[in-house]
């Protein structure tokens, strides 16, 4: 009886225990609902969809065209320069001191591979989905769209990539599916060649802007106007590994992909066109507004997060007890800049801000010449208004224009054809004479240098505070010239000779209200005094005395005149480039090679 | 079924034999030394199992069924058991005598079963109820401090139910929690120490050693803390009642610049700058004419103001037990209600415990528990884990030390000016009211078992546990808030909410026998299930009306508006994967004669964390003791009473990694906005690792239990070496990758050490009874293996984006190693070339280079040139290169002493913890001399510092006055870079003694008592910190602010101060 139950225990037990083991792998795999396999997230066109939003996410935000790479790494140039003396952040960065503890380099370099992986895993999943090829007409054209999408996003970080930091690693699977970790460096030429044969691709898969809502999505039109300027990169000069400024024989073939896409963009004014006012491009970008031209060709969507300081860390300075809310005034625009601009050209009071709002009585006063401040994200401009300390006014950065693809056209057929055709000619008096309205806007060169110098300045004009004049001063391998000239020039401004001899030594003003009011001896009170060398007022009693072409015999940053100042530590053969940082360096365990001069 | 029958017809037979006749037993119990009858002492007859209790003077009566003689067994807390035979013929008199702990008979629960201590061969430290009486903390965690060997228990701060950090024996992960396992009653709960009120403990047994931990395989690396609570007694039913009462204070306040000082050192750090000084003149109404009116200013010590008041404190346990001999039953009920020292700070926690055991049968055996757990803690504390932009302590010290004129008047008001001027100084009175905070726990906790004596021998016990856990965390910050002002200076409020639910069941056959009285035998099978869940879900409301009330903005979370281009936020929920374990254990345990034991554990487990596909693993163990007090040669040996050696050795493991990290997922994590709407994203949550699998952690453990002098001294001691392989470590990847971290199986750790303890019993004469109780652990870390690298630099986080790193992990060295600059005083006047004519100061040739806080100036802060150039020599100036090891977090050795006297009716006791050798970083006093931001107060330190304002306040340039004015500056001028780096000036010894605790308390006499018609009344007052002798300056050395990465412990910032408490309590049983 008792060996009979022990037996019958036993068994029970062992039972038990066998169906337990069979049962425990399954008991042990488990899924979590808020959590998505690649299979479930490339289930469906709408999961693919919020994977593709995941990729867009890399662009917008401080780390990427919220701040740094817009706002940071563009400086110094003939254009601007960073506020403040140097440290470790982004007046480093603007002194061409590239400390390879740079936290906001290393920052944007990561978030820039995040999207490049992000990207990959699209890319990889979304051919690969049964609707892609067998779905119904409207979800292959959604993913197509997608896969176009994912293709000139990830074109866009490589690209960004390269012309920071040159032969990058350049991953093009998913990392999980790499069989190693330590990626190795590409050769730029190769990634580039990948990348304009990628957004060939996509340039056929995506839709047209107006067949769609007009949002901050990918569009044709992106993915050709980012082809042609990704391909004149291609063709342009840049800084090698030999620490030489160089550019390849071929590149008059890359010219010639940029000229087509351009072109095809120019016959199609129904996508994308000039918007008639230069100022109202920013006005409405300011308000919120959906660019009913598409002249913004793409722009990155930075409202909504806490995320872009785009109106907070560029602008003019505004307090933050004023009903404006607060700004810092941290990308500074040079003087010589300032005078490069015709007196009618309307660009220049977009593009340069020369008031500040000290306080919260909302009144303005004149900034000195050497620290006058840009335009274009300006902070009291926004409708609404947002006051207070809130560092995130929410304005969108725009990535291309279509100014940029007419004065592309124009550089790439002048160089093609050895001079300009009609068409060149006309975009480029296009961009200009939008921008002088109803003012003569001069004789255009028709010799090839002529031309090829015009647009150089067009160019300087038009983008201003855009991010593309010292990536396009380095295609063109001018940045080092730019930056000795513009040594010249602020010395000139600063003596008051020839071509500057007419730049007053200060400026006088009063408020009327908030606003400014010039003296201008006889002339009409809203007429500007920058050209009128001798303006003393007489009484001077009531008017504020401002330092203008004086103030840059003072020591505007790091203790220095601004012309010795500003980029500081450039050298050509290395500054072209930043250095791979500390944290990167490490990881690789010695496998990375650091670009030239670090 | 032979059996079945002889069984029946005996009861049968029994119940006949009860109508047929009824002894009476009539007795008394005695106390041996005072020879009056002791109350409350449970009598059962053994062979009916029923019983009753002694009345007031220790007299009992109970009826038996049948005739003859019956057996009685007499148990009392705290004096020895006795079995009397008596017929019931005449009164019996049974004399009981105190207790003697010994290692004899002492239970200790070892996991899934329990041994006597004297038969164990791992090693386990043991706290019983009586050891943790003394101290009426609401906190289990606190009562346990010091207290155990090898057990490090660190207060993270003083806020009210603040976190507790536990490691046994140095903890091993490097990146991950090194937590210990609790099983209380059987059933393993997280969060355990919290949910348990300490009047309700009555044992705590924690296994340290992998012999008696691989038994929890693959959870216990961390070691596993058992805790058993107080079970019902049958016998007579007793209320008791324990309540304490009293209040915390701020033992210490920090010095600061009086109003004079103060502003006498704005007006210096302003004249640097015309628009500084401007401000200046603005702000104080003074250039210097009038700048000494200050001195007549009223001072205003904010640390008084938010921290200084009498903070109240209550904690009531009422407890009713008793039961039959079948049925035993405690229920519990303790109440606390604290107010924290800050101003809006505070406690409150609800506890509710039932326990229930019940016999149904001789054979089978169910008991279960029902736990419920509702607590608040109320206020936003200090912000520990914040940085400087966002630490609520910093406003207590470095808000001006005076008030100024303002229309409104009064202590909290708000300035305006003030905040912009200073870089976001409020004052702290009204920023402690602009942030609320309520985090509300709901648990409930319910246990049961069923125990089934198959055989005699062989036993089948099931647990099974169901806990839920239901956290609420709300928020509000008013407009005046720096998180308010990111968002338009508009009020924000949030509700975090997260369920945790886990089930545990565990199912085990215990067989044991005995061959030839010689060969004990025991053998445990069993399989385990874990199951753990968790949700969370979070909504953030911005954009409230300027002036909402904190309580009408989260009652009404929709009442938010964001302004044009800007979002509220996206709600957020997660459901974690399920946590689970699947689990097979088994135990051989043998004798021999009592001399020999061994004890061998295995175990099987599988994680949901990793791939099936990679199998189970299985964790050995096995260990051996030797009772050689039992042997021949020691029987000469008088003053011995018990004495064996342990040695064991064993694996364990540690899963506390993220969910699926073997499989790539993506995680809803993404953002990106059209037409200033947000759209959500995926983002990939982590870079997946197919081949993750558990931490295995090996150990080594040799012990040596010695009881002497007729078991008055007790002394146990362990040596130990474990070594954690193949740790979980974040493992740095390329950023190419588009991830900088991935989780891998590589690095490894060891710790080794030493522990004593010692019980003893000095004197025990008369009327006087003196126990003692001691222990002292060291612990040596060690990082063996860093999966590649040499050395890893860790940054504590505090000072906000652009921090340096402060902490080094390098192979060959312990975790914790602190990492900065050597300071080396500050500059004097003599380094420098002066410049008459451009009033220029340029270093010397060949002197250091201060390129991190940017050109030298006489008084600038000085640091030791010891490397950066080629060959790690000097290179002239001071860089990254030039950070060293400055401190060491571990402490040498830690402990605890415990006294605890008796005279007649008196007790005391008084407990003392120790930890030697231990760094600190004072990150606060880094931050709190720090001339950054203007207008800001300081540490007192600095009154003396380097200065360039001499009497009259003129600004002194020349070399040869400025040397003058400065002959008795003891430290440099205020360091206004804006970043902090870590130097060796801040880095402190955070060794301490404290008297944590002193009782003293008095028993009501037994002929008193029974005129009140009371069992038992004792009263007592306690304080806890009495006392604490340290070199530390900040608040406090038991601090550890930076807990989220386990490589950077030992940092002081923005703690909430430590308090001293005061308690007045009672014990009363009715």
């Amino acid at each position: 009886m008792k060996n009979r139950f022990l037996q019958t225990f036993t068994v029970s037990v062992l039972l038990i225990a066998l169906i337990a083991v069979a049962g425990c792998k399954k008991y042990t795999k488990v899924e979590a609902a808020s959590l998505y396999s690649i299979s479930q997230a490339f289930a469906d066109v709408s999961n693919a969809t919020i994977a593709v939003i995941g990729v867009y996410d890399e662009l917008m935000g401080y780390e990427t065209y919220g701040q740094f790479v817009s706002t940071e790494f563009p400086y110094d140039s003939d254009e601007g320069y960073q506020e403040g003396d140097i440290d470790n952040g982004r007046r480093g960065i603007g002194r061409y001191q590239f400390t390879i503890s740079n936290s906001d380099m290393r920052d944007a370099f990561r978030s820039l591979y995040r999207g490049v992986e992000r990207a990959n895993l699209c890319i990889e999943q979304i051919p690969l989905m049964p609707q892609y090829t067998k779905g119904s007409e409207v979800e292959k054209t959604d993913l197509q769209r997608l896969y176009g999408e994912a293709l000139t996003l990830r074109a866009q970080f490589l690209f960004e990539l390269i012309r920071n930091w040159g032969d990058v690693p350049a991953p093009l699977i998913p990392a999980y599916k790499q069989t190693s970790l330590f990626i190795g460096q590409t050769d730029r030429d190769s990634t580039y060649d990948r990348i304009i044969a990628d957004l060939a691709v996509a340039k056929d898969l995506l839709p047209w802007r107006t067949l769609v809502p007009k949002n901050e999505r990918i569009t044709k039109g992106t993915a050709k106007a980012l082809r042609a300027r990704i391909a004149l990169f291609r063709g342009g000069y840049s800084l090698r590994s030999n620490a030489q400024m160089e550019r390849r024989p071929d590149f008059l073939k890359y010219y010639q992909i940029a000229k087509d896409e351009c072109a095809e963009l120019i016959a199609n004014r129904a996508q994308h066109t000039l918007n008639p006012s230069f100022e109202n491009i920013w006005r409405d970008l300011t308000s919120f507004k959906v660019d009913s031209y598409g002249e913004r060709v793409f722009e990155v969507g930075e409202g909504g997060a806490t995320e872009s300081l785009l109106g907070f860390v560029n602008g003019p300075i505004l307090s933050n007890a004023s009903r404006y809310g607060a700004a810092i005034g941290g990308t500074r625009m040079m003087p010589s800049y300032f005078y490069a601009f015709d007196s009618v050209d309307t660009r220049r009071d977009v593009t340069i801000t020369f008031y500040r709002v000290a306080s919260s009585t909302n009144i303005k006063s004149v900034r000195r010449l050497g620290e006058i401040t840009s335009g274009k994200f300006r902070r009291d401009w926004r409708v609404p208004l947002l006051p207070g300390t809130q560092q995130s006014p929410g304005f969108n950065w725009v990535l291309i224009r279509f100014s940029d693809v007419l004065l592309m056209y124009a550089e790439a057929a002048n160089e093609i054809n050895n001079g300009p055709d009609p068409l060149a000619i006309t975009s480029l008096e296009e961009v200009r004479k939008r921008a002088f309205k109803n003012n003569p806007i001069g004789t255009t060169p028709t010799d090839k240098a002529g031309f090829f110098n015009a647009i150089v300045n067009e160019r300087f004009l038009e983008f201003g505070e855009e991010g593309i004049r010292k990536y396009d001063l380095i295609r063109w391998n001018l940045l080092a010239t730019k930056i000795a000239e513009t040594r010249i020039k602020l010395q000139q401004i600063r003596d008051r000779v020839a071509p500057y001899d007419y730049v007053p030594e200060y400026v006088y003003f009063k408020n009327a209200g908030e606003e400014i009011t010039w003296y201008t001896g006889s002339a009409n009170l809203n007429t500007q005094p920058f050209w009128r060398p001798q303006q003393t007022p007489s009484p001077i009693t009531g008017w504020s005395e401002v330092s203008w072409s004086a103030h840059l015999k003072s020591n505007v940053i790091d203790g220095k005149p601004l012309y010795q100042a500003f980029a500081g530590f450039f050298v050509t053969g290395k500054s072209e480039l930043m250095p791979y940082d500390q944290g990167t360096l490490d990881s690789y365990q010695g496998a990375l090679k650091q670009n030239p001069g670090y | 079924m032979k059996k079945l029958l002889q069984l029946s017809v005996f009861l049968f037979l029994g119940i006949l034999s009860l109508n047929a006749q009824t002894l009476q037993i009539k007795g008394r119990v005695l106390e041996d030394s005072t020879n009056t009858g002791l109350p409350n002492v449970s009598v059962i007859v053994v062979e009916t199992q029923k019983g009753v209790s002694t009345d007031q003077n220790g007299n009992f009566s109970i009826s038996v069924a049948g005739k003859g003689s019956v057996k009685l067994r007499i148990t009392s807390i705290g004096y020895q058991s006795q079995t009397v035979t008596t017929n019931g013929s005449k009164p019996i008199n049974i004399v009981l005598s105190k207790e003697q702990v010994t290692i004899g008979d002492e239970v200790v629960v070892i996991g899934y079963s329990s041994i006597k201590r004297k038969d164990l061969t791992g090693s386990v430290s043991s706290l019983g109820a009586k050891q943790l009486k003394d101290n009426p903390t609401s906190s289990a965690a606190e009562a346990i401090q010091g207290k155990l060997a090898g057990v490090q228990v660190t207060v993270s701060e003083g806020a009210p139910g603040a976190d507790v950090v536990i490691k046994v024996r140095g903890g091993t992960s490097i990146t991950q929690e090194n937590t210990p396992l609790y099983i209380v009653d059987g059933i393993q709960v997280d969060n355990a120490l919290k949910i348990i009120s300490p009047q309700d403990i009555a044992s705590i047994d924690v296994l340290k050693d992998a012999s008696t931990t691989a038994i929890y395989g693959a959870r216990a690396a961390n070691g596993v803390i058992i805790i058993t609570t107080k079970a019902g007694k049958a016998g007579k039913t007793l209320l008791t009642y324990n309540g304490s009462m009293g209040w915390r204070e701020l033992p210490k306040k920090l010095g600061v610049l009086s109003p004079y000082d103060y502003v006498l050192w704005q007006y210096e750090r302003s004249r640097n700058s015309i628009a500084d000084s401007t401000s200046f003149a603005a702000q104080y109404g003074t250039t210097w004419d009038t700048l000494s009116n200050y001195k007549n200013v009223p001072e205003v010590n904010w640390q008084k103001e938010v921290f200084g008041r009498k903070a109240q404190y209550q904690n009531h346990n009422v407890s009713l037990s008793g039961g039959t001999a079948a049925t035993t039953f405690n229920l519990g009920f303790t109440a606390n209600k604290e107010d924290g020292i800050l101003l809006e700070s505070g406690y409150d926690r609800y506890l509710v415990s039932f326990k229930l055991d019940h016999k149904i049968s001789d054979k089978l055996k169910i008991g279960m528990t029902v736990r419920y757990l509702d607590e608040v803690i109320r206020g936003a504390g200090t912000n520990l884990s914040g940085t400087r932009t966002t630490g609520r302590l910093r406003q207590s010290i470095t808000y001006r030390p005076f008030e100024l004129p303002t229309p409104t008047g009064g202590l909290d008001d708000f300035d305006e000016k003030y905040y912009l001027a200073s870089g976001g100084q409020t004052n702290p009175i009204l920023l402690t009211k602009a942030v609320y905070r309520r985090q509300n726990t709901r648990g409930t906790y319910l246990n049961g078992y069923l125990n089934y004596k198959i055989l005699q021998n062989l036993v089948f016990r099931s647990t099974l546990g169901y806990n839920t856990d239901y956290i609420t965390d709300k928020q509000f910050y008013s407009k005046i808030t720096g998180q308010a002002r990111q968002v338009g200076s508009k009020p924000l409020a949030s509700i975090g909410q997260d369920y945790y639910t886990t089930i545990n069941n565990s199912n085990t056959l215990q067989y044991s026998t005995a061959i030839n009285k010689k060969h004990d035998i025991t053998v445990l099978v069993g399989q385990e299930i874990v199951d753990r869940n968790i949700k969370n879900t979070l909504f953030t409301t911005r954009y409230f009306p300027a002036d909402i009330s904190a309580e009408k903005a989260l009652a009404n979370m929709g009442l938010g508006a964001a302004p044009t281009g800007i979002a509220q936020p996206l709600p957020f929920t997660f459901l974690a994967p399920p946590n689970r374990i699947f689990s097979f254990f088994g135990r051989v345990s043998y004798a021999f004669k009592d001399k020999y034991l061994a004890t061998f554990n295995l175990r099987s487990d599988r994680s949901s964390k990793f791939n099936s596909e990679n199998g189970s693993l299985i964790f050995p163990s096995a260990s051996v003791a030797w009772r050689f007090s039992k042997e021949k040669f020691m029987d000469n040996v008088r003053w011995l009473s018990d004495g064996k050696i342990r040695f064991g050795y064993g694996t364990v493991g540690n899963n506390r990694i993220g969910d699926l990290l073997y499989q790539q997922l993506y995680r809803v994590n993404a953002l990106y906005s059209l037409n200033g709407a947000i759209l959500p994203g995926f983002s990939p949550s982590a870079l997946s690792n197919p081949n993750l699998r558990w931490e295995r952690n090996k150990t080594a453990s040799l012990g040596l239990d010695l009881s002497l002098f007729n078991n008055k001294v007790q002394f146990t001691m362990d040596l130990y070496k474990n070594t954690a392989n193949d740790l979980l470590l974040a493992a740095q990847t390329p950023s190419t990758t588009g991830y900088t971290s991935q989780l891998q199986n590589i690095g490894a750790t060891s710790n080794r050490g030493i522990e004593f303890q010692i019980s003893a019993t000095p004197i025990s004469k008369g009327h006087f009874l003196w126990t003692s109780n001691f222990n002292i652990s060291i612990n040596r870390n060690r990082v063996e293996n860093l999966g590649g690298v040499q050395e890893i630099t860790r940054n504590s986080g505090w000072q906000g984006s652009g921090g340096v790193d402060d902490y080094l992990v390098k192979v060959g060295q312990p975790i914790g190693l602190m990492y900065g600059l050597i300071t080396d005083g500050f500059y004097k006047v003599e380094d420098f070339d002066y410049n008459a004519t451009t009033k220029i100061y340029t270093l010397k040739p060949g002197m250091v280079v201060n390129s991190v806080n940017g050109p030298a100036q006489p008084g600038f802060l000085k640091y030791k040139d010891i490397g950066g150039g080629p060959d790690g020599k000097p290179d002239g100036k001071i860089t990254v290169a030039d950070r060293t090891v400055i401190g060491n977090a571990n402490p040498n050795f830690t402990g605890g002493w415990n006294n605890q006297f008796a005279y007649k009716n008196f007790d005391m006791s008084i407990f003392v913890n120790f930890v030697v050798g231990n760094n600190i970083i004072n990150a606060n006093k880094l931050e709190w001399t720090d001339a950054t931001y203007p207008d800001l107060n300081m540490l007192d330190v600095m009154k003396n510092r380097f200065t360039n304002i001499d009497a009259g306040g003129q600004r002194i340039t020349d070399p040869v006055q400025l040397a003058a004015l400065n002959t008795n500056a003891q430290i440099w001028a205020p360091n206004k870079a804006f970043n902090y780096w870590l130097h060796s000036w801040a880095v402190e010894d955070g060794s301490y003694m404290r008297i944590n605790n002193l009782t003293v308390g008095y028993t009501v006499p037994n002929n008193i008592l029974k005129k009140a018609r009371l069992s038992a009344f004792r009263i007592f007052a306690t304080v806890n910190n009495l006392s604490n002798i340290t070199k530390y300056t900040g608040y406090d050395p038991d601090v550890s602010a930076r807990r989220a990465d386990p490589l950077t412990p030992g940092v002081d910032f923005a703690a909430y101060p430590r308090s001293r408490t005061w308690v007045f309590g009672l014990n009363v049983t009715f």
